[in-house]
Formats: C-alpha cells, structure tokens, sequence
C-alpha cells in the first residue's frame, strides 16, 4: 500500500505534446480512476507510472520516492492490460507464477501464493489450462491474478474490461471493487467509460487533451463539475446544456426559459455571490436530466422546485426509468422520469425543475461559475 | 425438376473435378519423370543401362551402385566416394543454419521490441544485403576470408552463409515479430524479465512457424549452393555439391551413370528430409489467446 504523486508531468512525442503537465496526488488505498475520451493521453500517464513510456518532464513519486529512472520492474507494480497480455506459451500456473520466478520467490512459496490467488479469483480448475483454452471473462481474472499474486505497491488497470461483453463487464466491475475493498491497495485504472469510472473510484481524474479538467471524488465531479467538458463527459444520458442569462426577478436571480409553445418559464437560481457578476450577461445552464422530472419523483424537500406543464416529444423506456425528450430555447433537452408516470409522447405533463442540482457556466471560459 | 437439376449440377461438378485431377496428375507425373528415372538409372547395372531402356524397371536390382558413391567413387584425384564431402556439407549447413536463426530471431526481437532511433534504416540495409548478387562478392570475400587465414576452411563457408542468410532471416522474424503483441513484452518487464529473459521465455517459445520457415529457406540455400563452395572451399573441404559436380564432370574413364544418380539423390536427401520432418512441425495458431478474441 502506497501514495503515489505525479508532479508535472510532460510527454512531448517529437513535436507533438501529449501530456501537458498533469499533477494528481492520491494516498494509500485510494482507487484513483483516470477518465477522458480517447486521445486524452491517459493511457500514455499509465504507462509513465509503470515505466515503460519515458518522461519528458516533471516526477513520479511513489512513497515518496522520486522513480522516474527506476526500471518497470523494480518500482514495485503491477499491471493489468486491455489485452491481457497473456503468455500463450505458458499455462495459467505459470502465467501467474511468472513474475515470481524472475523475482527468485523459491519454489513452494510460489505454489501457495498461486493456489491462494487461484482460490480467491476461483480460477483453481483452470490453473493447467493454456490461455487459448479460456474465455474471455477467465483470461481477465487470470490477467488479473498475475497482478495480484505478486502483492504489489501500486496496481495498474488499462482498461481491463472494453474487450469484455456488457453483462460481464458489469460483474467484473463488482468483482474489482470487491477486491480493493478486500486487499485495499492503491489502484490507479484507466478507462473511457464514465460509469466505470463513478462506480469504481475513490477519486476521478479527468482529461481531455493532455490536460487534466478535474480531480475530485465521483460525488464532487458529478455534481460540481469544473467546467463544461467535465460537465457534458460524466454522466449519461450527460447533463442538459442551455444558453441562456441571469436576470433578476423580485430580488432573486433566475434564468429564463423558453418552452415549445412559445411561453417563456423563469427558472430560479440558487442565492450566490457570484451570480451578480453575470447579471444579464449571457450563461450556460446545466441540469442533469435527474433534475428534470416528474412531480412523483421530485425531491420533495429541495427548496427550489419549480413546476411547468411541458410538451413531451418522445419517450424512451429503458425499463427501469424512462428518458422523456422535450424542446427547451429550441433545444433537445432529456429528462429522467418513473417508468410508470405515465407520460405519453405528443403529450403535455407537468415536469418538476429541481434548480438546486443547476449548475452555470461562463460561455467564454467554459468554467463553472460559482 | 428441381432435382434433375440439382443432378446435373453434380454431375457437372463431378466432370470439372474429374478434369481438374486428371490435368494435376499429368503435370506431376511429367514433373516426377526426372525423379523416376535417376531413381531405376541408379539401381542398374551398367551393362542394363547401356541396352537403352532408360524408362524401363532394372531386371536386375543392384544397390552396388549406392556403395560405390557413397565409398569408393573417384571425385578428382581421390577414390572415397562422397561421404567425406556429405559431412562436409553438414558441418557447414548446421552451424550456419544455427547461427543465422538465432542471431535472425534476435535482430528481429530487437527491431520491434527494443527499437531505437535509425531502426528502420538498419532493417532497409539489411533488407538491401538480400538483394546483392552472390558473383559481387566473390573477390572481396575472398579477401576477408584470406585475412581471417579461413579461407578454403569449412568455416569460412559457415561465415560467408551466415553472412548472406542474416538479412533473409532477419526480414523473416522482424515481420514475424511485428504482429507479436507488444503488450506481452510489457507485461513480462514489469514481472521482471530482461532482455534476453523475455527473448526466451517469451517470443522464442512462441516463434515455432517462423523457425520452421526460416530453417527450411537456409538449409536448402546453403545445402544448396554451388557458387560459394567451388570458390572458397576447395579439395577436401568442398561441400558436397561441388564434389557432387566433380565426380559427374571427370572425363577419365567410362561414365557410370548409375552411381553417378545415386550420388545426386543422395546430395539431394537432406533438404527432402527437412522439408518432410520440419514441414509436420508447421503448427498453426501457436499465438491463440495471448490477446484478446
């Protein structure tokens, strides 16, 4: 169990940047979840922590210690791999007792660490089996016992369950978080998927760019977005983005709306020193589509409900809930509702805005302006 | 209806089938003819040899005309026969097929795995050394080999193969390695392998067609080759095709066709064998499930 730091970090590939100085510092036993769209340059910060990509500048700081020129090997990692990265060659057994050998761990210790490690990820029956002979949810556990059986400082994941079909994905994913719940070491996971990223991590690191937008635990990132990028990447269905501007209406700042018939609605605003500033100056509204809904499943104790009679243009059943699409300022706008609210498409039905959860944003900037 | 129709089909097929067998049998019968013919050649006599029948089974089986190549045919001014040349060719076939292998597989391993920069000019010139005609260097090699005091040595013909083959070699694993998930050299760093520990325990053991491959292509290039052979390696270190040559070409005496045969089978022999014993061993999907799918 170990801290990790990374100050700084740069990676220039010949004349093209790809990491534009990333620090994140994350403690002992924290799940430290590295998310952005592909290109964002987060599976490159990885392999900079593993050591098998170069640093152009700044440090990795493992317990403390500066291992920028500490070779892959000895920096005490482990890594689990998009691919696997199984030995064909060589059979679950040795696949797992490999990185063992090459440390000179002596024979029978090997045997017990692999059979103790089999027995926790119930891989045991498959333990002579070659990795061609496995599926593909048996290669990741096998992937993932390799790392694991070396008991290392620092886990590494690059995104270990894309090549994984969607229901299995979600049982590993629960496997994963199991497992750091059981062994508790730091875990620093990439992937592109923001619900994996929301159910795993302890804190969320976000990157578009080679830059890093935000860091914060799942609740700050999704609720207090930095900015526009964070806001619109996290989520899904992602967060309703409205251009409008803050007025001020009996005292209180509000936000008007335009609804398909033509009417216009004056959404209220939280009480915020910063809102002043804007007074009349353009803004980007964001509301997460929970915070549209129907009257049934409005949190009743928020302070800033506000009701409005909508026109409903299309619906979506995903059977748990249901999205409800509807044209606000001439825009498409999801909102989440109970399956069984009864709203019908072409329809009008009452729609609850809970402003509370509004978040605003600088058109210019970008950022969050609170 | 429908089934004359369908009947026609296969009858149809059936014809296409018939035809298409019939012509291959033709063309390999044509192609084997050569074979059959040293094959009964060698196992006659002389006398049965001299009646004409050059198509027709030997009356009389004789393997005298075996022995006599293998121990007692005069090649140039000695009467062993050409089994003291057999083993030459061997000492030379097998180290140079060995090292070129190796040092192949290595340079491929290092070209995908392990690049640096200029990496790609390093393989271009390699490639460039494939295409160089042998005549070319004739004169400078036996100078090289003449400052290594190797020349006319077995030895000097295992460098000048392992020398020519490298490239051959290398292009062959480098395109290998290429497709090799790279990935699986990461993986094996960070449990703690080195250079030549991931060469071993990793790509080699996966690297079963291309060795087959390559081994079949150097073995019959050097077995082979004539060129190299007569130039550096001559008297009692000649390889066997060169001994081959001056045992068929002597103008003294009677021209003993039977043995003459026999000792071009058995010059031919290895690479037979090679390709028969290596050829089983060409296993497929040695890479499945390394990665994903």
């Amino acid at each position: 169990m170990s801290s990790l730091e990374i100050r700084g970090i740069q990676k220039s590939f010949s004349s093209t940047q790809v990491l534009k100085g990333i620090d994140i510092s994350i403690d002992s036993g924290d799940f430290l979840v590295l998310v952005g769209p592909s290109g964002c340059g987060k599976s490159t910060l990885l392999n900079m922590i593993a050591g098998l990509d170069s640093i152009t500048a700044g440090d990795i700081v493992i317990d403390g210690d500066v291992v920028n020129e500490v070779r892959p090997s000895q920096r005490d990692i482990a890594m689990v791999f998009q691919s696997y990265a199984l030995y064909p060659n060589m059979s679950v057994a040795k696949n797992i007792s490999f990185g063992l050998e090459m440390r000179k761990v002596p024979k029978d210790e090997r045997n017990q660490r692999v059979a103790s490690v089999a027995q926790m990820l119930q891989i045991e029956p498959l333990l002579d089996r070659k990795p061609s002979q496995l599926s593909g949810g048996q290669r990741q556990r096998v992937a993932m016992g390799r790392a694991l059986v070396r008991d290392p400082k620092i886990f590494l994941f690059d995104e270990p369950l894309s090549n994984l079909d969607a229901k299995l994905r979600v049982d590993m994913r629960t496997e994963i978080k199991k497992l750091h719940q059981r062994v508790g070491n730091t875990i620093v996971y990439v992937t592109h998927d923001q619900v994996e990223a929301m159910t795993l991590a302890t804190k969320i690191a976000v990157m578009k760019d080679g830059e890093l937008q935000q860091l914060g635990s799942p609740d700050e990132v999704y609720n207090n977005p930095n900015n526009l990028f964070v806001a619109s990447f996290m989520g899904s269905p992602s967060m309703n983005l409205l251009e409008s501007r803050i007025i001020q209406q009996d005292g209180a700042p509000v936000v008007p709306v335009s609804l398909k018939s033509g009417e216009e609605i004056f959404l209220p605003l939280p009480q915020s020193p910063a809102y002043r500033k804007y007074l009349n100056k353009p803004v980007i509204i964001g509301l997460r589509p929970e915070a549209i809904t129907d009257p049934g499943s409005a949190e009743q104790e928020s302070s800033l409900l506000y009701s409005s009679s909508c026109q409903i243009d299309m619906i979506e059943p995903t059977g748990a809930e249901l999205y409800a699409i509807m044209e606000l300022n001439k825009q498409e706008v999801v909102s989440r509702m109970r399956a069984s609210c009864g709203v019908q498409s072409g329809q009008t039905a009452e729609v609850i805005f809970n402003m509370e959860y509004a978040v605003l944003f600088d058109p210019e900037t970008e950022l969050r302006i609170s | 209806m429908t089934d004359t129709l369908q009947a026609n089909g296969v009858s149809s097929a059936r014809f296409w089938r018939v035809a298409l067998y019939t012509t291959l049998i033709v063309f390999a019968v044509f192609y084997l003819l050569p074979l059959y013919v040293m094959l009964t050649t060698s196992f006659k006599s002389l006398a049965e040899i001299r009646q004409g029948n050059m198509l027709a089974l030997p009356a009389d089986w004789t393997i005298e005309p075996w022995l006599q190549a293998w121990g007692k045919a005069c090649v140039g001014l000695t009467c062993e026969g050409i089994n003291s040349y057999f083993w030459n060719s061997i000492k030379m076939v097998v180290p140079a097929v060995v090292i070129t292998t190796v040092l192949g597989a290595l340079n491929g391993y290092v070209l995908t795995k392990w690049r640096f920069t200029g990496h790609k000019w390093v393989f271009a010139l390699m490639l460039f050394g494939c295409f160089i005609p042998f005549q070319i260097v004739l004169i400078p090699m036996s100078q090289v080999l003449g400052k290594l005091g190797i020349a006319g040595d077995t030895a000097g013909l295992v460098l000048v193969h392992t020398a020519y083959g490298i490239g051959f070699s290398t292009l062959f694993f480098r395109n290998y390695y290429e497709a090799f998930p790279s990935e699986l050299v990461k993986a094996a760093m960070i449990d703690g392998a080195g250079f030549f520990g991931i060469f071993w325990r990793i790509l080699l053991p996966s690297s079963g067609p291309i060795i087959v491959v390559t081994v079949i292509w150097l073995f019959t290039n050097i077995w082979n080759d004539f060129l190299f052979g007569a130039s550096f390696a001559a008297g009692e270190g000649a390889p066997m095709t060169v001994a081959l040559n001056n045992l068929v070409n002597s103008s003294t005496g009677v021209k003993e066709y039977n043995v003459h045969m026999a000792a071009a089978i058995i010059a031919a022999l290895p690479t037979l064998l090679v390709y028969i014993v290596a050829g089983r061993y060409f296993v497929r999907g040695l890479m499945a499930g390394s990665v994903k799918g």
